[in-house]
């Protein structure tokens, strides 16, 4: 094949894209779809389910204090800290629960997979900067919200390529 | 100049036809690591790499960590290739402690490390054509990677850094319509990359950039110990999956492709010819998988016994991946080394470097399949 062939063809193949839909979507006004509502994970059968590791979700009714989640971090990312609640739960004599630096996570997931009462999820919600350092540190209450999150935009595919829609 | 020099300190003898060169440490193009180059008129005739400015201590946080929490922190080194860094260490502890992984997540765990190497090949095919200044093969291999990275995210949870294997499976099943979604995705990305053949690898410009540049031949890439992409592009057909295959490889059907040339321009388009055979491991993987089932069997607190070692590879995104643990029976390895294919392939560099041009020095360079990160550890 000739040099100038060759110069042609390239320029071709990127000229043919020129007509095609872009493959990008508008960050802020469309968001991607997600698998379910978050990572999850079920302690009877040992497997998580599927979803988006994001912020977490807490529980009240459910955590114990039992400080497992804390252990699992402390050698990961140290972002998990069990202060006391005002609350009273009387499964939860001690009345502390999981308060997470969101500057030390590393949305491993693990504390979740920790947790025996499935008391402590992940959702979708990633949006979580912070102007400040403190911002970054979500209380017990702050982690029980669940987020509200629109997320529609998913990859389609056809023959003349793929888009977002 | 006659100022005094303070005692023990001496001024370098300066050639006069050699310049010494520093390319580095910020970002030579990617990563961390500086390239000592000595050069005569526009020819390299001395080259020193000069890697360690991102090391991390990986082995040694190992040893103070358990072998579930050592997951996150060891996907650190290539995060683009998390999968398959964390393969070898889930292999090795495995074996340590005698579990038997169930047969749906061998094959979810292959399609994951297939499709976590495909996208690390997509964001080194990028880096490529940027450092040739060819900015559209750029933004088409960061645009498809995208799609990949979309599954990879439906799978784990995660786009970078997924965690997603531990010892004993994989941590969660994969979400229902997964098999058709993935199908799709890979069928369209294979279309895909066929096109960058008239784009790149069919280009004039860049056959003439790359071709003779840094040639490394069969009896180098074997004695200087070169892994991967860089010794299946001399003609060795060296692959872990073929030779020792891991978990269902045996039971797939794929090739490893090999170049005899073992030039840059070789060095280039293995991963290229690599995907294509990623695409149909995968292809292959979804349809003989076992449709349900269990993926994860309980973690034994602590192996059995007293010391045992083990080492196992596997055939990354680079090359072979190695790791070698030593357990003394507590919940914590006792020594863990991780064998990168990354430094091994920097052996080379100096041997591809000396004599060239240059501008031939980002083509050698990058087409080393070389990760800095990786190499530091």
């Amino acid at each position: 094949m000739g040099t100038a062939t060759g110069i042609i063809k390239a320029l071709n193949s990127g000229i043919k894209h020129i007509a095609t839909k872009r493959f990008t979507f508008r960050y802020p006004e469309q968001k991607l779809k997600f698998v379910g509502d978050g990572y999850q994970f079920d302690p009877t059968s040992g497997v998580g389910i599927a979803g988006y590791k994001g912020r977490h979700i807490l529980f009240h009714d459910k955590c114990t204090g039992c400080n497992l989640c804390s252990i699992a971090c402390e050698e990961i990312a140290e972002a998990i800290a069990m202060p006391k609640v005002p609350e009273q739960w009387k499964h939860n004599k001690k009345a502390i629960m999981p308060q997470i630096d969101y500057g030390k996570c590393v949305f491993c997931g693990l504390c979740v997979d920790a947790c025996p009462f499935y008391a402590l999820y992940m959702t979708n919600d990633y949006e979580l900067s912070s102007f400040t350092k403190e911002g970054l540190i979500y209380t017990p209450a702050q982690l029980q919200v669940k987020p509200q999150v629109q997320q529609d935009v998913e990859i389609q595919i056809d023959e003349k390529g793929a888009n977002h829609g | 100049m006659s100022a005094k020099l303070p005692p023990g300190l001496q001024l370098e003898k300066v050639d006069d036809r050699i310049m010494t060169l520093n390319v580095g440490p910020q970002h030579p193009g990617s990563g961390h690591m500086r390239i000592i180059i000595k050069v005569d008129g526009d020819y390299i005739v001395h080259t020193d790499p000069d890697p360690g400015y991102v090391h991390r201590g990986e082995e040694k946080m190992a040893e103070y960590r358990n072998y579930i929490t050592n997951i996150p922190h060891l996907e650190r080194p290539v995060i683009h290739d998390s999968c398959n860094i964390l393969y070898p260490y889930c292999l090795g502890i495995e074996e340590l402690l005698g579990l038997e992984v169930p047969e749906r997540a061998k094959y979810l765990r292959v399609i994951a490390a297939e499709l976590n190497r495909c996208v690390y090949i997509q964001y080194w095919l990028a880096i490529y054509g940027i450092f040739l200044g060819h900015s559209t093969m750029f933004m088409w291999p960061t645009g498809d990677r995208e799609l990949l990275i979309d599954l990879l995210e439906k799978m784990t949870g995660a786009r970078v850094t997924h965690a997603y294997f531990v010892p004993g499976g994989i941590r969660n099943d994969v979400p229902p319509n997964f098999e058709d979604v993935c199908l799709r995705q890979v069928n369209y990305f294979e279309k895909r990359i066929k096109e960058y053949a008239d784009v790149f690898y069919d280009n004039p410009i860049l056959i003439s950039r790359t071709r003779d540049t840094g040639v490394l031949s069969r009896e180098d890439a074997i004695k200087l110990g070169t892994t991967g992409s860089v010794l299946r592009a001399s003609g060795v057909d060296f692959d872990i999956r073929k030779k020792e295959p891991y978990d269902v490889y045996d039971e797939l059907d794929f090739q490893s492709p090999t170049l005899k040339e073992g030039d840059s321009y070789a060095r280039s388009k293995i991963p290229w010819l690599d995907m294509f055979e990623s695409c149909r491991i995968i292809r292959d993987a979804l349809k003989k998988m076992p449709k349900s089932g269990s993926v994860r069997v309980k973690l034994k607190p602590k192996p059995k016994g007293g010391d045992t070692e083990i080492y196992r590879r596997v055939e990354s995104g680079r090359g072979a991946l190695g790791m070698y643990i030593v357990s003394k029976g507590k919940p914590q390895p006792y020594r863990l080394k991780i064998s990168v294919p990354s430094f091994r392939n920097l052996i080379a560099m100096p041997h591809l470097l000396t004599g060239e041009k240059l501008g031939n020095m980002p083509a050698v360079y990058w087409s080393l399949n070389y990760w800095p990160v990786e190499a530091d550890r």
